[in-house]
């Protein structure tokens, strides 16, 4: 009963609240369009659309989806997940900055793992572009690198935070661009990060620059903070789904067996998961589940129904590939775009305490 | 409870940002672009693949690859392979000689610069065609391969120092799940990726 009331009291408010999933954007959009409240009522309080609901004619079905649009892309967010995911990501760059900035001139030099005019050749230019090409020094190269990585420290610490998110995405895609050769799924990942992070409010809570400048209107919802938060959330349905569906292409993810392949090859192993060879239903009930969880992502990871089973089960996943395949950068950028899913209120309830949500409310 | 779970807290305070309708269309229409450069490069590649994905691609290149968007998102699809390394041996001017391999687990750490370097052989095996295949193919693929194999062993020289070196690519066996309760083990697939100079040109 109390459900129901408190349901109804976010029906009202449709339009101000800050929507983030479809079940909702749909309800709210199909309302704001009619112009009334929804006409009834299930048993368990759950709204029950209205028969003039998607009538044809008149161009209500056509305005309904001009509503949800909407209401999916342009309702306000709390910006907290953004933040989070900003930190998330830079410090992914820090680190990958770092370990570029290692062997900087065989990555990006001119004499390096590839030269410059094979790179040139082997991608699509123009448009790959790179300010590596640009450096005509092993000290250019390095001061590049450095730049990405200065970038980065302060896109995390929320410092000049625009300017930071800009320049860090610079120079990720110009390290990408110019060493296709040492790029693998970590990169592609940081790169949805950074996207959406350049796009949004990301440094308008959690940051340095909130320190130096209070403003109580900073972790207002925003606009812009939805759409970058909408943008990675269709993204990393978008991957989970290719991934997903490339694995129905290969016949060991239909028997069971892949993970035994992940396992067993020699160049990924960090940690020995060879007692598998004794336990073929473990190895069965491993690959089915990643399998048809990747596939079936993009579809249950918006009902609130599932969405909870479906990140939840994004940790031990990706912290799984991380710890026995060596691949923890990459596990780690997953579990942060899994978080654009969370719901602000739950971060905000965990993150609180850095907030001083008591005093913005005083 | 549950239903409220996930609700997001609602508007206080200041008005709600909203924008105007002309805005909402400008930025919806790059909202479609961005979401086209997302969904397009892995219906488009890699194989297989239809024409009309490769087709709806070309518009999109400039911001795929400006982004670097342009990805598949196979990951250990469509099966889990074996492994790769690149073997190296290297003759001095003096005559000795120096051998290693990409990537080194022992001393390419941390893991990312393993993982930097591993993708090197893995990339390289992925266009080299297994030592059965037909003369026709190992001879078309040469082109694509071949300048990926002259930059490493340039680097490989440049780095080291050396007069000359020759490349293998192994392919680690990947054991059946019986093979290993029999502790047994194959044997690595080794393909010779040629010797190389300082002119880079490449030896016989």
């Amino acid at each position: 009963m109390r459900t129901a009331t408190m349901r109804t009291a976010t029906m009202r408010t449709a339009t101000m609240r800050t929507a983030t999933m479809p079940a909702d954007v749909f309800r709210a959009a199909a309302t704001a369009a009619r112009g009334d409240r929804p006409s009834a009522r299930g048993a368990h309080g759950a709204a029950v659309r209205g028969p003039e609901c998607g009538r044809p004619g008149q161009g209500g079905w056509l305005r309904e989806w001009l509503a949800a649009w909407n209401a999916f892309w342009f309702t306000p967010a709390d910006p907290l997940p953004l933040a989070l995911v900003r930190i998330g990501a830079g410090a992914l760059l820090v680190w990958a900055a770092f370990v570029w900035l290692l062997d900087a001139d065989a990555f990006f030099g001119a004499a390096g793992w590839q030269r410059p005019e094979n790179v040139w050749r082997m991608n699509d230019q123009p448009w790959q572009w790179s300010w590596y090409f640009a450096a005509g020094s092993p000290g250019g190269v390095r001061l590049l690198a450095g730049l990405t990585l200065v970038a980065a420290v302060m896109l995390t610490l929320g410092i000049a935070t625009p300017l930071a998110a800009v320049v860090s995405l610079a120079g990720f895609v110009s390290a990408a661009n110019r060493a296709p050769l040492n790029v693998f799924g970590f990169d592609d990942v940081l790169g949805m990060l950074l996207v959406a992070v350049a796009i949004g409010p990301a440094g308008a809570v959690l940051s340095v620059d909130r320190l130096l400048a209070p403003d109580a209107t900073a972790s207002r919802p925003t606009v812009r903070a939805n759409l970058a938060l909408r943008l990675l959330q269709v993204h990393l349905c978008v991957i989970y789904l290719f991934s997903g569906c490339g694995k129905l292409l290969g016949g060991s993810w239909w028997e069971g067996t892949a993970l035994w392949g992940a396992a067993a090859n020699v160049q990924y192993r960090t940690l020995d998961l060879r007692w598998l060879a004794w336990h073929p239903f473990v190895t069965n009930a491993l690959t089915l589940a990643t399998l048809w969880w990747e596939i079936a992502y993009a579809a249950l990871v918006w009902p609130r129904l599932t969405r909870r089973l479906v990140l939840a089960m994004a940790v031990p996943v990706h912290l799984g590939i991380g710890l026995a395949m060596g691949m923890m950068e990459f596990g780690l950028a997953m579990l942060v775009a899994n978080m654009a899913f969370v719901p602000a209120a739950v971060l905000r309830r965990a993150v609180g305490p850095f907030l001083g949500t008591a005093r913005e409310r005083s | 409870m549950v239903e409220t779970m996930f609700m997001q807290p609602e508007a206080v305070g200041p008005a709600p940002d909203r924008w105007s309708s002309v805005t909402r269309a400008v930025v919806s229409a790059g909202v479609v672009l961005y979401l086209a450069c997302v969904i397009v490069p892995p219906l488009a590649g890699p194989p297989p693949a239809s024409g009309l994905a490769v087709a709806a691609l070309q518009p999109l290149r400039p911001f795929v690859g400006g982004l670097y968007l342009g990805h598949g998102y196979r990951f250990f699809a469509p099966d889990p392979g074996p492994g790769h390394s690149i073997r190296w041996s290297m003759e001095f001017a003096d005559g000795s000689t120096r051998t290693g391999v990409i990537p080194d687990r022992d001393a390419d750490r941390p893991r990312l610069l393993y993982h930097r370097r591993f993708m090197i052989s893995e990339k390289i095996a992925a266009l080299v065609p297994p030592d059965g295949a037909p003369e026709e193919a190992r001879r078309q693929s040469r082109g694509d391969w071949q300048p990926l194999v002259m930059d490493v062993a340039g680097h490989l020289l440049d780095r080291h120092g050396g007069g000359r070196v020759t490349l293998h690519l192994v392919e680690h066996y990947l054991p059946a799940p019986e093979e290993v309760m029999r502790a047994e083990a194959g044997a690595d697939v080794v393909t010779s990726l040629g010797t190389y100079a300082r002119a880079e040109e490449s030896l016989p």
